[in-house]
């Protein structure tokens, strides 16, 4: 029995590497080996730049935390890049808490994030 | 007598010695003021310092009775108790809110309500919950997911609840992972609430022979806070706990781990 979360991709006009990926639900150690997989599957078809919109995304503990790392350092590793948005505040005290606010692409909008892209 | 006659009466059977139920019925005017300090006499006389009024069956009250309670009510914050109100209907508690009692007493849904904030506001009794279960992954998303739940119910701030489902999580995710995973083993938590606290205690069997690894990774300084890689996809848990709580404890034998986590009300 897993945690319930979805993940959706989007394409993002003009940009035929990049999507942006919502995440709806919580990411716990229960679910990361599917949103692991689920990532990798996008890089692996050549989407290297990855909005993460976590809009509605509630909750992630320590090991989604390890994992969203992992995602930021696979993206640069392949040339691309791991953008979060729309962090709530609950999850943001998390990131920041553990140190990891200044290793993630953090943004407040999405269309922060789009403008960002290379 | 009519069907809305003033009746009165005082009941201790819901707190004992330290509390009483005035249930007031009917129509509560100027000429039943008598009454009530007739009753409040008899409520004075014994002893009990924290009033519940329960005015399910109140019909209509004056601006002069609701006065005669606000002396009572000074009465008992003076000797350390209280008079709150309970059941009012929607009529009452509107004609209450206009006059302005709203600011001064208590206003609760039933007797039981009045009664459970007196023990949590002036006995600082906490609620405990006393949970078990396999130590399966899988189950630890309802553990946390019902301590936010609980210490939400107990008045605590949305943040409050989130740390604290943050810290159960984690906790019994480690009592998952290092505990052992063989039939009857069990992870058991504690959780009690009070109006100023929460106390976690999460229990697991471990295996004799991963004592001194266990003793060695739950050091502090194991734990690299503040000091996160990108490399590694785990092991910042116990950094986490100990940055969202206030005071932790880890407690390892080789009959098994007991994390121990208090967690004061921020907000």
């Amino acid at each position: 029995m897993e945690t319930q979360i979805q993940i959706t991709c989007e394409e993002i006009a003009g940009k035929a590497n990049a999507r942006i990926v919502r995440f709806v639900g919580d990411l716990d150690a229960t679910n990361v080996d599917y949103v692991t997989e689920q990532i990798t599957n996008y890089f692996g078809d050549g989407l290297v730049k990855i909005v993460a919109d976590f809009k509605q995304l509630r909750y992630v503990n320590s090991t989604g935390l390890g994992v969203l790392l992992h995602f930021n350092k696979s993206a640069k590793e392949r040339g691309g890049c791991f953008k979060i948005t729309n962090l709530n505040e609950n999850v943001y005290e998390i990131i920041e808490i553990i140190g990891a606010a200044s290793l993630l692409d953090i943004y407040d909008e999405i269309s922060e994030a789009i403008a960002a892209l290379d | 007598m009519s069907d809305n006659a003033l009746t009165m009466e005082i009941s201790s059977e819901w707190g004992g010695a330290e509390i009483a139920v005035l249930k007031v019925s009917g129509f509560l005017d100027f000429s039943g003021i008598a009454m009530l300090s007739r009753f409040f006499d008899k409520i004075a006389a014994g002893n009990w310092s924290y009033i519940v009024v329960d005015l399910a069956e109140l019909e209509a009250i004056c601006s002069a009775a609701l006065g005669e309670f606000m002396g009572y009510r000074k009465r008992f914050v003076e000797r350390g108790g209280s008079l709150v109100f309970a059941g009012l209907s929607g009529n009452i508690r509107s004609k209450l809110t206009l006059l302005g009692a709203n600011k001064i007493f208590s206003f609760y849904q039933d007797v039981r309500s009045a009664i459970n904030a007196y023990k949590w506001d002036y006995k600082k009794q906490s609620k405990s919950v006393a949970i078990s279960f396999p130590a399966h992954l899988a189950l630890v998303p309802p553990v946390r997911q019902f301590a936010s739940r609980l210490v939400r119910q107990k008045g605590y701030s949305v943040k409050d609840a989130f740390r604290v489902e943050t810290i159960v999580d984690e906790v019994c995710n480690n009592a998952v992972e290092h505990g052992i995973d063989e039939p009857g083993s069990a992870v058991d938590v504690r959780i009690a609430v009070d109006k100023e606290k929460i106390d976690i205690t999460v229990s697991n069997k471990s295996a004799p022979d991963k004592v001194a690894v266990l003793r060695e990774l739950t050091k502090p300084q194991a734990q690299g806070s503040n000091h996160v890689g990108t490399n590694d996809k785990r092991g910042r848990g116990l950094a986490l706990i100990r940055m969202l709580s206030n005071d932790m404890d880890v407690n390892i034998t080789e009959h098994g781990t007991t994390v121990h986590v208090t967690k004061l009300r921020e907000e």
